[in-house]
């Protein structure tokens, strides 16, 4: 369950969300459409924590996990390191086990050992959203999860974060692709301009 | 010919000074430059850094040296050795330059990284140590070749205050045989053989860090 109460952030002189309220019923999938620069991402980034908004609140039961747009991998770091480095730091026991599920799972097993660079946009995010379950989140924010991605992949994604959400996993997606918010969320709403419209 | 090999084995006895000199000096100038860049980026004594680094980067060296040898008793009652003036002196003044060179490379890094760290609730002293500094090392590992390169030329001014390594130990020979050319030649090769030491060791670690 996640619930946003009249959220405003103001960059500057831009009100770049005006009184924001939301809320995300339990192991649904919500998508959060609208034109680029009408606040998807801020609204993410605030609920994450990783923008302090200027009014409002955000209540979130249980952990949430956030996969960037541009997955922002760890470079220096293996396939596996990426998965478990967090989690480890965390005095998780069984992080090896779960990773090695996780990635076989999304079929990228033989990546275990791969550094980033090397890896295709689909296969990138798919680590990403490994890395991202490794913590268990009860919620997961995507932000445009199918940037970038072909055809078949967005085919991979959707299905993929589908069998996520049938384990539970709440979800709040943003996507310019009407489309593919369509094939995968329960309820669609439009950000334009800082307001849900 | 064995006066040739007697000068080269007296001169590099002063290698051991230079090269405490410089690892000395490293030691400080990496310890501090860490702290001055970490500090200024999250905006601690982020002014009063600023000033220190304009002032050991804006004065010359041979002056902080001086300072730092010849007033020390005064002001502190007692006498800086001349091994640990010059250490003392080349490690801050080092620090400044290794401050910016740090803080250009942080500044470089993508700030998703920052946050990709957060979201991941990954405390701040793992963040720097495991994601933040192995990425920007490995970046202004160039950089940091020439700093060392420059610290390793700079020891050479311990000389102006009596220390006794490879330039000094040049000049001594130079004063004793009233000829300059072959044991200056001697302190050269000294010098530059340590360089290409640096430049190889520089190669071999940017080979290792590049990823993939």
């Amino acid at each position: 369950m996640l619930r946003i109460h009249e959220l405003s952030i103001r960059f500057g002189s831009t009100l770049v969300l005006d009184g924001v309220s939301l809320a995300v019923e339990k192991a649904s999938i919500v998508g959060l459409a609208g034109a680029s620069g009408g606040g998807k991402s801020t609204l993410l980034r605030c609920i994450q924590g990783l923008e302090v908004p200027t009014l409002g609140t955000v209540h979130s039961e249980g952990n949430v996990g956030f996969m960037f747009q541009d997955f922002q991998l760890f470079p220096h770091m293996t396939v596996l390191q990426n998965l478990i480095y967090a989690p480890k730091l965390k005095g998780s026991t069984s992080y090896l086990e779960k990773a090695q599920l996780l990635l076989s799972t999304l079929g990228i097993e033989d990546k275990s050992n791969a550094f980033p660079q090397t890896l295709s946009g689909g296969q990138k995010q798919r680590v990403a959203l490994a890395r991202a379950l490794m913590m268990n989140p009860e919620i997961l924010l995507c932000d445009e999860p199918t940037s970038g991605l072909d055809a078949s992949s967005i085919f991979e994604v959707v299905s993929l974060l589908k069998s996520i959400n049938d384990e539970g996993v709440t979800m709040l997606i943003a996507s310019h692709d009407r489309y593919f918010l369509k094939t995968i969320s329960n309820r669609i709403v439009d950000l334009n301009k800082g307001k849900i419209v | 010919m064995g006066n040739v090999i007697s000068e080269m084995l007296f001169i590099g006895q002063g290698l051991l000074v230079t090269l405490e000199l410089l690892f000395g000096g490293l030691g400080i100038g990496i310890t501090f430059g860490v702290l001055f860049s970490i500090l200024r980026y999250k905006g601690i004594a982020s002014i009063l850094i600023q000033r220190l680094i304009s002032l050991l980067r804006g004065t010359p060296l041979i002056l902080q040296l001086s300072i730092v040898y010849f007033s020390t008793p005064a002001f502190l009652g007692f006498k800086l050795s001349i091994l640990s003036a010059g250490i003392l002196t080349f490690g801050l003044n080092s620090s400044a330059y290794i401050a910016e060179i740090l803080r250009s490379g942080i500044e470089n890094l993508n700030k998703g990284q920052f946050e990709a760290a957060k979201a991941l609730d990954i405390p701040t002293f793992y963040m720097w140590k495991d994601i933040v500094l192995p990425q920007v090392l490995k970046n202004i590992l160039p950089a940091m070749q020439s700093e060392v390169i420059a610290l390793l030329k700079e020891t050479a001014l311990i000389s102006t205050i009596g220390g006794l390594d490879v330039m000094r130990s040049a000049q001594m020979v130079s004063a004793e045989k009233f000829t300059y050319f072959l044991p200056l030649c001697i302190a050269g090769a000294y010098y530059y053989s340590l360089v290409l030491l640096i430049e190889t060791l520089g190669k071999n670690l940017e080979r290792r860090g590049s990823y993939a």
